[in-house]
C-alpha cells in the first residue's frame, strides 16, 4: 500500500478518533478506574465547566501574563547581553562562564529561590520564565554575532558601508535569524517557567490549578488542564511560525 | 596578475582596497576608495535582501537618493540580463545569476578601477563564458581599469592587455610582464584563436612552470 503523505493528517486524526472511542467505551464499560483514567467525556465536561463558570479566566490570565512578561524580558535582556558580550571581549570573558553554568543546570530548580526572594505573587513566575528564556536567547545572539559570515562584512565594507551600515545590514539580520529560530523553544520555556513557578507556590494560575487538581485527586480536571496548556502552546507556535515565515521569506 | 598559489595575489588586491594592511610598502592610487570595486571568487550577497536591494544598497552607500538608487539598480540588473529577477532572494537564484547580481552591485557604483580575485572560478564553462563576455563588453565600453588575479593562463591572456607574472612566495615579486597584442573590442572565444595567443601561452607556461618548479627544488 502506498501512503499519500499529503493525507497523513487524515490518518492521524482517524487513529486519534479511534483511540478516543476505545477509551470512552472502555470507561463506560467500567474497565478503567475513573480515579486514574477519566473518560474523554468526563475530561470534556471538566473543560467546559472551567469556561462556563468562568473559573478559568483569572488562572489563564495569571499564567499568560507571567509567561509573556518573562518571554519579552528574556528576549530583550538576552539580546542586549549577547550583543554586548560579542562586542566587548572583557564582558564576554566574565559573563560566558555564568551563562554556561546557568545553561548546564535545569534552571527550574531556581523556582523555590525566586519564591523566597520575590514572594508568591506573579514576580517569581516572571523571574523563572525570564531566566529560562534569557539564557537561551543570550547564546543564540552571542553565537549569531560571532558566526556572522565574514564575506558579508567585507562585501558591505568594500561597498562603502560604515559601522552603522554593518550593524543594520549584517549583524542585526543575522541575530534576528538566530533569535527567531529559537523563538518556538523560547515560548515553550516561558510557559514552563510560569507553570512550574505556580506549582511551587501561588494562589492563581494554571500551575496552581494543576497542583490543586493533584491534591484533590481530580484527574479529569488535570487532564483538562494539560489539554488546555497543549492547545495554548500550539496556538502560540502557529503564530510564531507565521511570523517566522513572514520575516524570513529569504530563507 | 598571474602567479603560483601563495604568491600573495589575493593579499595584493585586499591591500589595494584596504581590507588588509600591507606588511611593507604603501598602496598609492589616484583614486578615492569609493571608486574601486572588488569581486571575489565566493561573492556573498546579503541573503535577506532581494537581488534588487543588494544592488541598490551599494548605491545608497554612495549617497544616492533611494529613488535614484532603485532606478539605477533596475537598469544594471537589466544590463546584466537579469531583468525581472530583481525581486528574488539570492537563495532563489542560480550560481551564475548570483554572480551577475554581484557584478551589477559593483559596476552600478561606476568604479574606475575594478579588482577581481578569480571571480569566475566556481562557474561552469558555458555560464562563465557568457558572463565573462558581458563583463568584457561593459568594461571596454565604460573604460574601467581592471586588475584581475588568476591562475588560469587562458583567462589571463584572453582578457588582459598586460600579464604580470609573480614569483613564488614568500616575498613574491613581479618577475616579468607580457604585453598582449590582441586588439579590442575583444571576443573572449576568438581571442584564443588570435595569432599572438599560442606563442604567448607557451612562453607564459614555460616561465610559470619554472617559477613553480624552482620553488619545489628549493623545498627539496
Amino acid at each position: 500500500m502506498v501512503l499519500d503523505p499529503a493525507r497523513a493528517w487524515m490518518r492521524q486524526l482517524l487513529a486519534f478518533a479511534i483511540l478516543l472511542a476505545i477509551w470512552e467505551t472502555a470507561g463506560r464499560a467500567g474497565l478503567l478506574n475513573p480515579l486514574y483514567f477519566p473518560s474523554p467525556g468526563r475530561i470534556g465536561e471538566a473543560l467546559t465547566e472551567l469556561f462556563e463558570t468562568g473559573r478559568i479566566w483569572p488562572h489563564l490570565e495569571a499564567t499568560f501574563s507571567a509567561a509573556i512578561a518573562g518571554l519579552v524580558l528574556g528576549i530583550v535582556v538576552g539580546i542586549v547581553i549577547g550583543v554586548v558580550a560579542a562586542l566587548v571581549p572583557l564582558f564576554a570573558e566574565l559573563i560566558e562562564p555564568v551563562m554556561t553554568l546557568l545553561n548546564a543546570i535545569p534552571r527550574v530548580i531556581l523556582a523555590p529561590l525566586f519564591v523566597i526572594w520575590l514572594g508568591i505573587g506573579v514576580a517569581s513566575k516572571v523571574a523563572l520564565a525570564f531566566i529560562l528564556v534569557a539564557v537561551l536567547i543570550f547564546f543564540a545572539t552571542f553565537a549569531g554575532i560571532r558566526q556572522v559570515d565574514r564575506r558579508l562584512v567585507e562585501r558591505v565594507v568594500t561597498l562603502g558601508g560604515d559601522r552603522w551600515a554593518l550593524v543594520r545590514h549584517v549583524y542585526l539580520p543575522s541575530v534576528a535569524a538566530w533569535v527567531m529560530s529559537n523563538l518556538k523553544v523560547a515560548v515553550g520555556f516561558a510557559f514552563t517557567g510560569a507553570v512550574v513557578g505556580e506549582f511551587v507556590a501561588a494562589t492563581r494560575g494554571l500551575g496552581y490549578l494543576l497542583s490543586f487538581a493533584q491534591s484533590t485527586y481530580n484527574s479529569a480536571l488535570m487532564f483538562a488542564l494539560v489539554l488546555l496548556i497543549m492547545v495554548i502552546v500550539l496556538v502560540i507556535f502557529a503564530i510564531a511560525g507565521r511570523l517566522e515565515k513572514r520575516l524570513f521569506r529569504w530563507n | 596578475m598571474l602567479g603560483p598559489s601563495g604568491s600573495g595575489k589575493s593579499s595584493l588586491l585586499r591591500a589595494v582596497i584596504g581590507l588588509q594592511e600591507p606588511l611593507a610598502g604603501t598602496v598609492e592610487a589616484e583614486l578615492d576608495r569609493s571608486e574601486i570595486g572588488i569581486l571575489f571568487q565566493d561573492d556573498a550577497l546579503l541573503p535577506w535582501r532581494t537581488a534588487h536591494d543588494n544592488v541598490a544598497l551599494g548605491l545608497r552607500f554612495q549617497g544616492h537618493e533611494p529613488r535614484r538608487a532603485n532606478e539605477e539598480a533596475e537598469a544594471w540588473l537589466g544590463r546584466l540580463g537579469l531583468a525581472g529577477f530583481g525581486g528574488r532572494f539570492p537563495r532563489h537564484l542560480s550560481g551564475g545569476q548570483r554572480k551577475r547580481v554581484a557584478l551589477a552591485q559593483v559596476l552600478a557604483r561606476k568604479p574606475r578601477l575594478l579588482l577581481m580575485d578569480e571571480p569566475f572560478a566556481s562557474l561552469d564553462a558555458i555560464v562563465r563564458q557568457r558572463i565573462v563576455q558581458d563583463l568584457v563588453d561593459l568594461v571596454e565600453r565604460e573604460r574601467i581599469a581592471v586588475l584581475l588575479v588568476t591562475h588560469d593562463l587562458e583567462e589571463a591572456l584572453s582578457l588582459s592587455d598586460v600579464v604580470y607574472l609573480l614569483s613564488q612566495g614568500p616575498r613574491a615579486h613581479i618577475t616579468q610582464h607580457y604585453p598582449v597584442p590582441i586588439p579590442r573590442p575583444r571576443n573572449v572565444v576568438h581571442a584564443r584563436m588570435h595569432a599572438a595567443f599560442a606563442p604567448l601561452y607557451e612562453r607564459l607556461w614555460h616561465d610559470l612552470s619554472r617559477e613553480v618548479g624552482g620553488a619545489c627544488a628549493e623545498a627539496a
